[in-house]
């Protein structure tokens, strides 16, 4: 995606010295890591539902977040990027901004890496290669299906599991022994 | 897409499609409903039953009403067609959201799981050329991957749902394979029933022994060997009768698998490139190797024995039913919970070796890994902490494999223990039947020997359904290559073309690899005998798709090509393509020596014409200084060749094949300049007298080309001489300039 628009700049630009610089100046930036400071950064939703950013002086109508290490280090090193790929910069992390705008990203991360929470598993049924999963989460009642048997629940440290469907939805359970034991067993069945 | 096709009859559930149908009919008449899809996640992420309909005009969104029995979809939100722009599926992690600008605002409209991802996509193409003002006729439906009548899964991208397939019509067909070894059938299955027959005389003899012989206290030796005689001949019919089975079951299960396997070869071979590139390399060779392995070990062990071991059973439990029912009951009481308790150990001793399975392929996968990345492991001084990884690893591999033996060595001796139980009650029962002279000894060791026979054929019938059903699939999914259609056929009475002149027309040709997105639009040109044509554009423009078309690997959607003014749909395709010769970007060579390699277009040729054609490919030389030759090993375990050496020999291969028609892909890549102007020396022998269509996307290459033909999107931009496109100023001169700047770009960054 990104070396397709940057061919395509290339390929606007004719004269041989804009695109010259043009180019050292990409290079330029992709040596900087640029940190966000909340001082400096005001994230606000638009009413579409989309998140913009104002820094600075500049404004950026859409924001992306992404995680670096979502699993590892979940809230700290964001990446806001712009409607278009391009990084803007990093938030090292979430807690050094004011409630209002930890609100928003929060929101925002959470709206990206959608993963309910498995607070509770009915019934998990294997058959042919695939199990077939019933659960309640935090965002309501869901079933879903897993391929092979253990592959798909990925645990992230001794306690914490991540389960992933077939079609690549997530599932999260935080704490194993918050589970109630017919949750466990059936968890243990599959891990 | 829910389609209202087998709404009639039944009273059923109404389909949401149908809901919302009707409910738009109701409230909104004029319009349509063209698109319908589910939105199962609320834009705050709670999980709901929504959907999401297209009309001609808007876009509806609909909820089920709450608390109403009468099934009915209600309208919450609508959105005229007229104020949106750019739609967007965009893909987010573990789920994606449909995002539009409504006048110019960017906003969400709707959220859905990850699942629906590809439905979305398609909408969002779909709304895109609506709203460009295109004409879309019909929507293509998405193939569902899980089976309409159970909502399984199907396993491994095929369409087969191992719990819906007709199993014993499967079967049938696999029987009527086994239709060239009818007479080792019917001998197997002759000595099956003999076998079970003196299985089941054996205690009947048992019983004589003891009742008319022993007890009745009559000393008559000769009774006594015949009695002993016939048993010991029992046993040795048998243990022959075992070992011709045994050989008879292995021929036939291996001749059948191996007529199998060739079967499902020789059709892969067969079908059109389309459906092998459909599939995953693994899937097909999975179904040539893996499923006629599942078959031939089911045939082996399985298919008749649990004839032979249900007869057995039945015969059983008849024969105990008729010498003492109260006695037989008292066996088989017990059977349930046998099954039960059977069917529990071993899943759980299953998993249990899953899970050993797992931890011994993660420390092998330690120990492939440290080992083939030793050098890094070294250079950065991390031995010992490689140590500690592998010790973990091999400590908790160690702690499974002794928990799950200790577990086995528990469960399974008490499962013989459980299948016994049974036995208890008949001694005691019967003993007192024996005092009471209800029953005679020999007729009480008759009777627990056939109660010992019941179990053994039980526990062994619990396992065949799963056997069953796994080689069933097998064979459905081998079936399904076999009756798989190539979309590239034959004409009938196919046109004679021996040796073709190399003229070759494309008219108004439109294909795609989806019918509904055409990869080349109204392609037009005409090709002269002899002449080069470079094909430039964007990687994606079109132009491998063009040359597939040429070799017939698809059929155009529409137009024609024709070569030599016949519709090569006229011509039979081994003679087409036998006058075609390919040089590929990734030159493949098969493992074998380098002169079956460049013999391999035309298998026979002599020593002189190999090396004639090495020659002339600029491969000779450094084909000698090989110490074997000719005849040096390539491939996996042979002689490592170069970029520049392989490319070679590819063409080689395509001067003795000798075609009218060459297609160069990219032909020279990522060689030193050297072997450069060796290989463009060779291609320019090569192009000599042929119709040559060469993709480069180094443009510099190209400069022996006749005329360019500059591809963009699937659409014909330019066509000329490499002068006139400099002079038009166009698509081609920007893309020449583009590529001078990146290769002085690189020229610095070197």
């Amino acid at each position: 995606m990104e070396i397709g628009e940057d061919k395509k700049t290339q390929i606007d630009i004719d004269e041989q010295g804009e695109l010259e610089e043009a180019v050292t100046e990409g290079l330029a930036e992709y040596v900087d890591v640029v940190y966000l400071e909340p001082a400096k950064t005001s994230f606000y939703r638009t009413p579409g539902g989309v998140i913009a950013l104002k820094l600075e002086d500049k404004t950026y109508p859409r924001v992306n977040l992404h995680r670096a290490f979502p699993f590892s280090l979940g809230d700290k090193y964001i990446s806001v990027r712009e409607g278009s790929g391009q990084e803007i910069g990093i938030i090292t992390d979430l807690d050094d901004f004011d409630e209002k705008a930890r609100g928003i990203l929060k929101e925002e991360l959470e709206r990206r890496y959608f993963t309910p929470e498995i607070l509770c598993i009915n019934s998990v049924k294997s058959e042919f290669g695939y199990s077939y999963w019933e659960v309640e989460t935090d965002r309501g009642h869901r079933r879903f299906t897993v391929k092979g048997r253990g592959d798909s629940v990925i645990p992230i440290d001794e306690v914490r599991y991540l389960i992933m469907d077939m079609d690549g939805n997530r599932f999260e359970i935080s704490d194993i022994r918050k589970l109630d034991r017919k949750s466990k067993k059936y968890l243990e069945g599959m891990i | 897409m829910e389609r209202r096709e087998g709404a009639n009859a039944r009273i059923r559930m109404l389909t949401p499609y149908e809901r919302a149908e009707e409910e738009i009919k109701k409230t909104l008449p004029e319009e349509k409903v063209l698109f319908f899809l589910p939105s199962d996640m609320s834009l705050q992420g709670e999980f709901t039953k929504g959907w999401l309909a297209v009309t001609d005009k808007e876009l509806i969104y609909l909820k089920d009403k709450e608390c109403e029995e009468d099934q009915r979809l209600e309208i919450i939100s609508k959105l005229s067609m007229d104020s949106l722009s750019n739609v967007k599926a965009v893909m987010l992690v573990g789920g994606g959201q449909l995002e539009a600008e409504i006048d110019g605002e960017l906003t969400v409209l709707v959220r859905y799981s990850s699942g629906l991802q590809p439905r979305y996509s398609q909408l969002e193409r779909y709304l895109t050329r609506v709203i460009d003002g295109e004409q879309v006729a019909s929507i293509p439906d998405i193939e569902e991957s899980t089976c309409s009548k159970c909502g399984r899964v199907f396993p491994d991208e095929s369409r087969i749902c191992p719990n819906c397939i007709n199993k014993f019509k499967v079967l049938l067909r696999l029987l009527s394979i086994l239709k060239p070894y009818i007479s080792l059938m019917v001998g197997t299955l002759a000595i099956f029933w003999i076998l079970t027959g003196i299985r089941l005389v054996m205690p009947q003899l048992q019983r004589l022994l003891i009742d008319d012989l022993l007890r009745a206290g009559k000393k008559d030796l000769n009774l006594l060997l015949l009695y002993v005689g016939a048993m010991a001949a029992g046993r040795v019919i048998s243990v022959g009768l075992t070992i011709i089975r045994g050989r008879l079951m292995v021929k036939l299960s291996n001749n059948l698998s191996r007529d199998l396997r060739n079967m499902v070869y020789a059709k892969i071979q067969a079908l059109s490139l389309s459906f092998i590139s459909q599939k995953k390399t693994g899937d097909l060779m999975n179904r040539v190797t893996g499923d006629t392995n599942t078959i031939r070990s089911f045939l082996e062990r399985h298919a008749v024995e649990w004839i032979n071991e249900g007869l057995i059973f039945i015969g059983v439990v008849i024969i105990l039913l008729i010498s003492d029912w109260r006695l037989a009951i008292l066996v088989l009481l017990p059977a349930p919970f046998v099954v039960l308790y059977s069917k529990m150990i071993w899943d759980r001793v299953r998993s249990m070796q899953r899970y050993e399975r797992k931890l011994w392929d993660k420390s092998n996968s330690i120990l492939q890994d440290t080992l083939s990345g030793a050098r890094v492991v070294k250079a950065f001084g991390q031995e010992e902490r490689e140590v500690d990884r592998f010790k973990t690893s091999a400590y908790d591999f160690a702690k499974a494999t002794a928990r799950n033996e200790k577990l086995f060595n528990t469960l399974y001796p008490t499962l013989g223990f459980v299948m016994g139980l049974g036995n208890f009650f008949v001694m005691y029962f019967g003993g007192k039947l024996v005092w009471g002279n209800e029953m005679k000894l020999g007729e009480l060791v008759q009777f627990t020997a056939y109660a010992s026979m019941i179990y053994g054929p039980l526990q062994y019938l619990s396992f065949i359904p799963r056997w069953f059903t796994s080689a069933m699939t097998a064979a459905e999914r081998i079936f399904e290559v076999i009756d798989e259609e190539p979309d590239v056929k034959d004409a009938i009475d196919p046109v004679r073309l021996p040796r073709i002149r190399g003229e070759v027309s494309f008219d108004d040709v439109t294909f795609g690899y989806q019918k509904h997105e055409p990869v080349l639009k109204d392609i037009n040109l005409n090709v002269q005998p002899g002449e080069m044509i470079g094909l430039v554009g964007h990687s994606g423009a079109g132009k491998s798709t063009l040359i597939n078309l040429l070799n017939r690997f698809y059929d155009v959607d529409e137009g024609s090509i024709t070569i030599d003014g016949v519709d090569i749909q006229q011509i039979s395709q081994n003679e087409l393509r036998s006058q075609i010769g390919v040089v590929l970007q990734e030159t493949f060579l098969f493992s074998g020596t380098v002169w079956e390699n460049i013999a391999y277009s035309k298998p026979g040729a002599k020593a002189d014409e190999i090396i004639r054609a090495a020659k002339i490919a600029n491969a000779h030389d450094f084909i000698m200084r090989f110490s074997d030759g000719y005849d040096t090993k390539v491939g996996e375990r042979g002689q490592r060749l170069s970029g520049g050496e392989r490319q070679r020999i590819a063409i080689a291969r395509a001067i003795l094949h000798n075609p009218r028609i060459l297609i160069l892909d990219e032909a020279t890549s990522s060689v030193d300049t050297q072997t450069e102007k060796q290989i463009q020396e060779a291609l320019g022998r090569l192009i000599q007298n042929r119709t040559t269509f060469a993709i480069a996307h180094r443009l510099s290459t190209l400069r022996n080309a006749t005329r360019l033909l500059v591809l963009e999107k699937g659409k014909m931009v330019e066509l000329g001489t490499h002068e006139e496109l400099i002079k038009a100023r166009g698509t081609y001169f920007k893309l020449v300039m583009a590529q001078r700047e990146m290769s002085r770009i690189r020229w610095i960054d070197g």
